[in-house]
C-alpha cells in the first residue's frame, strides 16, 4: 500500500515536473501543445474506487492550472478524463476481463490495447481543453486540428514513456 | 431518507464528478480577473520563484541575442536624444524642469513567464506596484507593441499578450492614417488581423501599422507590424494581414508605458459622452 502510493506519487511528480518544464515550453507554430501528464490518470490501477479517481483527477488538474495560470480549465479537461476512464476501459476490456490487481499497462494489455485506451482517453481530454480554452464556436474546425494535432503528439509522448517505462 | 441514502449511494461517482466539475467552472468563469481573485493571487506568489529560476536560466542561453537587442536599442534612444537636443536648444524653458510637458513615463522590466501557445496568452513581469506600475498601463517590447498591464501585486505584473483573443487594440496605417480595429485571430503567433477599414483606402503589402493615441493606454505611432496580405470579403471592410515586428516568442525586456495624463483625458472624454 505505502509502497504503491510512493509508486504514484513518483509518477506523478515526474510527470508535473516533465509537463511543466519540458512540454508546456514547446512551441511548434501554435497548433501542437501536447498535454502529457494526462497519463498519470491513464496509468491509475484498474480497480481505483471511482471517487478517488475523480478526486486525484481533480487534483492533478488543479496542480496544471496553478502552473499554467489558467484556472478550471485543466482541471475540468481531468476531471472529466477522469469520470470516463472507468467507462472506457469497461467499454474495451480484453475477452477474459481485467486481472485483479494490475495496472492498465502495455506491458499486460498489449500495445493495440494501450493505444486505443490512451487514444480515447486523451481525445476527450484534449477535445475539452482546447474548446474550453477557446470558449467559442467559430473557427470550429481549426480549434478541431488543434485538438487532433496536440492529440497526436500527446500519444505519441504517452507511448514513449510507457516504453521507457517499461525497459525499466 | 432510506431512498435519499440509496440514491446517493447508487450515483455517488456523477454527484463527486458534478461537484468537482462544478468547483472547476467556478474557477474557470472567474478565470478572466483571475488575477484579482485571492486564492490564485496567493497560490500563484508560490509558483513565482520556480518560475523565476526558469526565466534566470533561459535568459542566460540567450545573452547574446540579448545584448544585440540592447544595443539597436541604445543606438535608435541616443539618435532619438540627439535629434531632440537639438529641438530644446531653439526653445527657452528652463532645463531643470524635466517633466515639462512629459506625457509618458517608461520603465523597463524583465519578462519572466511567457506563452505563445495558447488561445489567450498573458506574460509575467518582474515590477508590480512597488515600482509604480498600475494596470491599465502599455508594454511594449524594443519599439514594437507587446501587451497591456491587466493585473499586478507588490512586485509582479501580468500583462495581456496582444497574442489573445480577448485584446482590442486601435490601430492606423501609417501612410494612409486611416484606423481601424485591430485583434488576433489565434492562427499563430507572428500574425494579427486589422479590420475596419473601408474598402476604398488604397492599401499595399508592407505598409507600416501602428497605433494610434485614443486610447489612452499606448502613445501614438509605436509600430505593431507590416502589411502581409490582406483581402477584400463580401462586406465594406478590408481583412488585413498584420505581420507583427515583435517576436513573442523571444520577449524578454520590455518597456512600461504610463500615460501621465491618462486621466485627465478620459474626465475629459466620459464629461462629453
Amino acid at each position: 500500500m505505502i509502497n504503491s502510493i510512493l509508486r504514484y506519487g513518483l509518477i506523478f511528480f515526474l510527470l508535473i515536473l516533465l509537463q511543466i518544464l519540458l512540454f508546456n515550453n514547446i512551441e511548434f507554430s501554435g497548433y501542437v501543445n501536447p498535454y502529457v501528464y494526462i497519463m498519470f490518470i491513464l496509468l491509475l490501477p484498474v480497480e481505483i474506487p471511482s471517487w478517488l479517481l475523480l478526486i486525484l483527477s481533480f487534483f492533478t488538474g488543479l496542480v496544471i492550472d496553478i502552473f499554467c495560470g489558467s484556472p478550471g480549465m485543466h482541471t475540468s479537461a481531468t476531471v472529466l478524463a477522469g469520470f470516463v476512464r472507468p467507462y472506457v476501459l469497461r467499454l474495451i476490456s480484453p475477452r477474459d476481463g481485467y486481472e485483479p490487481g494490475t495496472d492498465p499497462s502495455m506491458m499486460i494489455y498489449g500495445f493495440r490495447w494501450f493505444l486505443f485506451y490512451t487514444l480515447i482517453i486523451v481525445f476527450i481530454h484534449h477535445f475539452t481543453l482546447f474548446y474550453l480554452e477557446v470558449f467559442r464556436f467559430t473557427d470550429f474546425f481549426l480549434t478541431l486540428l488543434r485538438v487532433i494535432l496536440s492529440s497526436l503528439f500527446s500519444i505519441a509522448f504517452i507511448l514513449l514513456l510507457e516504453y521507457a517505462r517499461r525497459g525499466k | 431518507m432510506r431512498n435519499l441514502l440509496n440514491f446517493l449511494a447508487k450515483y455517488n461517482n456523477l454527484i463527486i464528478f458534478l461537484v468537482l466539475e462544478g468547483i472547476a467552472f467556478y474557477l474557470l468563469s472567474t478565470g478572466n480577473n483571475y488575477h484579482n481573485t485571492k486564492v490564485v493571487k496567493g497560490i500563484r506568489g508560490t509558483t513565482r520563484g520556480l518560475e523565476q529560476k526558469i526565466s534566470n536560466t533561459r535568459s542566460y542561453f540567450r545573452l547574446r541575442d540579448i545584448n544585440q537587442e540592447l544595443a539597436s536599442e541604445n543606438n535608435s534612444l541616443k539618435n532619438t536624444i540627439s535629434r531632440l537636443m537639438k529641438k530644446e536648444d531653439l526653445l527657452f524653458f528652463s532645463v531643470s524642469d524635466t517633466i515639462f510637458n512629459q506625457q509618458y513615463k517608461y520603465s523597463s522590466a524583465e519578462v519572466i513567464d511567457n506563452s505563445v501557445n495558447r488561445q489567450k496568452n498573458f506574460f509575467t513581469i518582474n515590477k508590480g506596484r512597488k515600482q509604480g506600475l498600475s494596470a491599465d498601463m502599455a508594454v511594449i517590447s524594443g519599439e514594437s507593441v507587446a501587451g497591456v498591464i491587466v493585473g499586478y501585486s507588490d512586485n509582479f505584473s501580468i500583462v495581456m499578450s496582444l497574442l489573445n483573443l480577448d485584446f482590442r487594440l486601435s490601430a492606423r496605417i501609417r501612410s494612409n492614417g486611416y484606423f481601424g480595429s485591430l485583434s488576433w485571430d489565434g492562427i499563430d503567433y507572428k500574425n494579427v488581423i486589422l479590420s475596419e477599414i473601408p474598402r476604398h483606402v488604397p492599401v499595399s503589402l508592407g505598409d507600416t501599422v501602428e497605433t494610434t493615441g485614443y486610447s489612452a493606454i499606448f502613445p501614438e505611432g509605436i509600430m505593431i507590424g507590416v502589411v502581409s496580405d490582406f483581402e477584400k470579403p463580401g462586406g465594406d471592410f478590408y481583412t488585413i494581414k498584420v505581420a507583427l515586428k515583435t517576436d513573442f516568442r523571444k520577449l524578454h525586456f520590455v518597456n512600461v508605458i504610463g500615460n501621465m495624463k491618462k486621466t485627465e483625458q478620459i474626465e475629459l472624454e466620459n464629461s462629453f459622452q
